[in-house]
């Protein structure tokens, strides 16, 4: 009988993620005055495990790990803790940990629920290199929009101390509100380009006789999230849609995304 | 032998006082040979700023009040002073002197607490009695020491942190806005002495270019010339808003020479770029209500005043954690040294 399981991984992995969140609380209390290492550390921790989670997994399914809401959200928190690591070595960009954090804590949390996660047959139901590239990109993509939110959820902050003159804004390692907004317009446009190759990918898979792709919830759903970044990105870049809107927009879209995530699953016939 | 040390500064003299014992550079090596031929020093040190008159010295001697009385007086004969003298020379035995001699070195005795200009004079006025040979062991160790406290309090606490000034929480706020100053440029309404140190600390931050305008165009002209920037005419300013991304302004206009009116429809030009105002004229000269456009950052003197006092409330705030080093490295200083005269 194995003791250890990946979910156990997930498990200690969710743990470092709530140090690294009560360790933030601190962080934000003090308003992020000194340049430190303590966050990383735990965060990447945190994705450490969660590597290992995934890996067990994958080595499991002999597939990537993307079959069902749990190895969904799982795969999209790693690319988002994976993301901000790499980010968080920018300079003046080590307290997005700080921001990731929470997301990671919480969604992580949720993942955990038994009922995400049933017990598959010797191997999952859908399979294939076309199917994984599908999957892989779409969460891949959700996961550069939820550190483009990070990175947006950064900016109304800075921005908000500054226009209103809070001596936060200057004592705080934070980056300048300049570059934080060109981040969360690079992000936005990558997590744009991974859907729509996930997109693309999902619409040449093959599927049962008699389904209807376009009358799919998940994929009227995706379409809907792909049109709404567009126009974001769109009316900012060329209809100079002011920085704060750009920002307060790219926050509550992805809010909005992790909220019905789960939901448009279920009423999917082609996912479920 | 101990050191001691006897002096005024900010704290006990006025500058009408501090200016009259004042020790111009090239008469310091003379006044240190007189003092160590009258005997009552054996090393000294002499620091003559503009804030302090200072003497740091070793002595054999009892340093009592008898001992600081003649030196007392002989600053008083050396600078031919005839006036009333009360509390505002002040003295210190060991183990004070030495306290104070890491305070002043780690500018924690200074007019603008954690300033690092007097790291540098103490320096100097150091390697003066050196090079003189003017100093000796007592002096070199505790000078020394001193210097390595004042680095090592610097790394350690958040003492020299932030702009203290009016001039460099401008700059600070420009690179909290803007990633790389040097790819923004700067526009100085009115060519006065305030918005010229503002423009002068944001170009020694690397700003792209610097445009003056003022009413009198020679002293625009004059400005820019100085500056190395262009002068453009009063009339025509705003246009430079469409290239400017930070504006200093400090006219002596009675009305607001920026108002809301006129900004709204520049900024939509300006496709979204942020931009700071930085209005240190009295009356102000940019209308407050400019602040609620999308993208525009409105400091004036009094937010930069209020950022610069926030600063020094937290280097004061640091003085416990520096005092607590200091007084540790006293501590293991004058143990050391009773270490080394027992062996002696």
């Amino acid at each position: 009988m194995v003791w250890f399981t990946d979910r156990h991984y997930f498990l200690l992995a969710v743990t470092f993620y709530g140090l690294s969140m009560i360790y933030s609380v601190f962080l934000w209390r003090k308003g992020f005055r000194r340049d430190e290492w303590v966050n990383y550390i735990l965060l990447a921790g945190g994705v450490a495990w969660h590597t290992l989670a995934m890996t067990k997994r994958g080595l499991t399914l002999h597939s990537c790990p993307v079959n069902n809401l749990y190895e969904a959200t799982t795969f999209l928190l790693w690319a988002l803790g994976l993301a901000t690591l790499v980010y968080a070595l920018m300079p003046k960009f080590k307290f997005l940990t700080a921001f990731t954090a929470p997301v990671l804590f919480t969604v992580g949390i949720f993942a955990l629920m038994p009922s995400l996660d049933p017990p598959h047959g010797p191997k999952p139901e859908f399979s294939g290199a076309l199917r994984s590239l599908h999957a892989a990109t779409i969460l891949q993509s959700y996961g550069a929009f939820a550190l483009a939110a990070v990175a947006a959820a950064m900016f109304l902050m800075q921005q908000h101390d500054l226009k209103f003159h809070k001596i936060r804004a200057l004592l705080s390692f934070l980056p300048s509100i300049q570059r934080l907004e060109v981040i969360t317009t690079r992000l936005t446009t990558v997590g744009l380009v991974l859907l729509t190759i996930g997109l693309v990918a999902g619409a040449w898979l093959p599927r049962k006789d008699g389904a209807n792709y376009f009358a799919d919830a998940k994929v009227i759903w995706s379409a809907l999230v792909w049109l709404v970044y567009l126009e974001l990105l769109v009316a900012h870049r060329f209809f100079e849609r002011s920085s704060r809107r750009f920002a307060t927009g790219v926050v509550v879209v992805f809010v909005l995304l992790l909220l019905t995530f789960g939901i448009t699953n279920h009423f999917s016939a082609l996912h479920n | 032998m101990s050191v001691v040390v006897i002096g005024l500064s900010h704290r006990s003299a006025p500058v009408e006082l501090r200016e009259r014992f004042a020790f111009p550079e090239s008469n310091i090596p003379d006044a240190l040979k007189q003092l160590r031929e009258s005997g009552l020093i054996t090393e000294g040190v002499v620091l003559s700023t503009c804030n302090r008159v200072e003497i740091y010295a070793a002595t054999a001697l009892a340093p009592d009040d008898q001992f600081f009385a003649r030196i007392k007086k002989f600053l008083v004969e050396h600078h031919a002073y005839d006036g009333e003298l009360g509390d505002e020379l002040y003295t210190f035995a060991e183990p004070h002197s030495l306290e104070h001699l890491f305070k002043v070195a780690a500018g924690l005795d200074s007019m603008v607490i954690g300033e690092t200009e007097i790291f540098g004079q103490l320096k100097k006025a150091y390697d003066l009695a050196f090079t003189h040979q003017h100093t000796g062991a007592r002096l070199n160790k505790a000078f020394q020491r001193a210097f390595n406290v004042a680095k090592q309090i610097r790394t350690e606490t958040n003492i020299q942190r932030g702009s203290v000034s009016v001039m460099s929480a401008a700059v600070e706020l420009a690179e909290k806005i803007f990633t790389s100053l040097a790819e923004h440029e700067v526009l100085v309404i009115g060519a006065g002495e305030t918005s010229e140190k503002t423009a002068r600390a944001l170009q020694s931050r690397g700003v792209k270019r610097i445009t003056v305008t003022n009413r009198s165009p020679e002293r625009a002209t004059a400005l820019a010339a100085e500056l190395g920037g262009r002068a453009v005419p009063f009339a025509t300013w705003p246009e430079e808003f469409e290239r400017i991304d930070i504006a200093v302004s400090s006219t002596a206009a009675t009305t607001h020479v920026l108002d809301r009116a006129t900004l709204e429809p520049l900024m939509r030009r300006r496709k979204n770029r942020p931009l700071l105002l930085i209005d240190i004229a009295v009356p102000r000269d940019i209308d407050p209500a400019v602040s609620e456009l999308d993208n525009v950052y409105l400091y004036n003197v009094d937010d930069l005043k209020a950022i610069a006092d926030e600063y020094l409330k937290l280097r004061h705030e640091e003085l416990e954690r520096c005092n607590e080093i200091i007084a540790g490295k006293v501590a293991a200083f004058l143990k050391a040294k009773r270490l080394a005269e027992q062996f002696r």
